[in-house]
């Protein structure tokens, strides 16, 4: 199992986000490293640019990119799971949007 | 800082000197492309409107055709009419020739048919073309200049790298008295807060939550979510998982200044510093709205790979990964990609693009001018009829 300091594999755009973009494909079971010694295990392969779950995101709650809201997590998320259009929807532009404007 | 230019009769200054040959309606369109293949140097923009259009939007293409024919890129301008369509040919010569640019109009019913307004047409288009190979630069000021700032083929990078660096490059010219123009309002839906927070009085905060509502709402009006164009799959293949995760990236292409003014598609500016323009997400109608309000030079950051130009002003193009940047270099003009694999920073690739900017505003020919990209299509509101 390869070790990786985290900063060197992924990006995180604000200290809120509970996601990463990946720097470089990023294979599984890869371990990625904090510096306070924290350990995040990758679960799957991610891609380049594709995203990456830092903390546990319970289903139903935001996604937080930008320190932003980018949409909802439509079943929990572990720690080291891709996070992409599989488990998160956005909430904007939809026929069944509550939340316009 | 000054750039150097061709000064308008209307004060204006443009960074190109185009003789363009455009038609009214898309009937005209192969009687201005057989005129410019005669007169070497001239472009034809043709296009599939003009006609059988409602009033807004026979409305909405007159607009975009006028702003196209007095951008000051353009030195001189030959309109071309059928003569029974909607949008009026010689009404669109004359406004154009309000800006004081030399303007003449044929319509094909008139003078004859196709072979008789070619010849015509091509007398006119050496006669416009000597007169623009007259023309000079001069030193002017970058407040004279307009930046147009668009992304297209984004990925998940987007926001990570070319957008916040344009974003440094924005605030840079508006220092120096400069325009930027952010549009794309389909892509500042779920940003539209932060674009608020800037807005420089109420009636502006008004109208950026007015167009980006109007946009959601004309997509959920067809019962359907925008997600089904928008992101494209392309950007879902990027890494780019929702519209809001677009429009957070795709906002920072304007950087951090107040919003002066909100403006409606293809409308000209009256403030300085940093617009609005409601377009939609769609590139090429995005950038023909932003030039006919004006726009000299855009600034388009991709990361999928978009070598889109157009017919009378520069785009430069900004990859947002390094992958991109060298599997398509000759269609990127710089590589923000650097800043993902942390060789250089935001800041750093941002200047670069500011002396790119004046570069390009000088006479360099970025890579869609090099490759003839000249993509141009006006957004329409209603269909045919």
């Amino acid at each position: 199992m390869k070790s990786e300091d985290v900063d060197r594999m992924v990006i995180l755009s604000h200290p809120k986000d509970n996601v990463a973009t990946a720097k470089f494909p990023i294979k599984a079971e890869t371990l990625l490293t904090f510096s306070d010694g924290k350990k995040i295990e990758v679960r799957e392969e991610i891609r380049f640019g594709h995203k990456i779950a830092l903390r546990k995101i319970p289903k139903d709650s935001p996604v937080i990119k930008y320190g932003e809201r980018i949409g909802r997590a439509i079943r929990t998320i572990e720690p080291g799971e891709l996070v992409h259009i599989h488990n998160v929807e956005g909430e904007r532009g939809k026929s069944k949007s509550k939340n316009i404007g | 800082m000054k750039f150097l230019g061709y000064r308008r009769p209307d004060e204006k200054v443009g960074v190109r000197n185009h003789v363009i040959i455009l038609p009214s309606v898309v009937c005209a369109s192969e009687v201005c492309n057989a005129i410019a293949r005669n007169v070497k140097g001239t472009i034809a923009i043709p296009h599939p409107h003009g006609c059988a259009q409602l009033p807004f939007d026979a409305e909405q293409t007159s607009r975009t055709l006028i702003g196209i024919g007095k951008n000051p890129n353009v030195a001189a301008v030959l309109v071309i009419g059928l003569g029974c369509e909607v949008v009026d040919s010689s009404m669109i010569t004359s406004k154009i020739a309000e800006s004081g640019k030399l303007a003449k109009n044929l319509i094909i019913q008139e003078v004859g048919g196709s072979p008789k307004t070619v010849k015509q047409g091509v007398k006119i288009a050496k006669e416009m073309l000597s007169y623009a190979s007259r023309l000079r630069r001069e030193k002017v000021n970058l407040d004279s200049l307009i930046l147009g700032v668009e992304c297209g083929g984004s990925d998940a990078c987007s926001g990570l790298s070319a957008n916040p660096a344009l974003g440094v490059a924005s605030d840079l010219l508006i220092k120096e008295g400069g325009t930027i123009i952010l549009s794309e309002t389909t892509e500042s839906i779920g940003a539209e807060h932060i674009l608020a927070k800037r807005a420089i009085n109420r009636s502006v905060r008004k109208k950026i939550f007015e167009i980006v509502k109007r946009t959601e709402m004309r997509a959920l009006s067809l019962g359907l979510d925008i997600g089904k164009a928008n992101p494209a799959p392309g950007n879902y293949a990027g890494g780019i998982t929702t519209l809001e995760e677009k429009s957070l990236g795709c906002v920072m292409k304007g950087g951090t200044g107040k919003i002066m003014e909100v403006l409606e598609y293809a409308e000209a500016p009256a403030q300085k510093g940093l617009i609005l323009m409601d377009t939609p997400g769609h590139d090429a109608e995005s950038v023909t709205g932003l030039l006919a309000g004006g726009t000299q030079i855009v600034a388009f950051t991709t990361g999928r790979g978009n070598p889109m130009g157009s017919p009378i002003a520069p785009v430069i193009k900004i990859a947002t990964n390094s992958f991109l940047y060298s599997k398509m270099k000759d269609d990127m003009d710089i590589n923000a990609g650097e800043i993902i694999t942390g060789n250089k920073s935001i800041q750093e690739i941002g200047e670069k693009i500011f002396h790119e900017v004046i570069r390009v505003a000088n006479g360099k020919l970025t890579k869609s001018e090099i490759w003839g990209h000249r993509e141009f299509a006006i957004n329409r509101i209603g269909p045919s009829f």
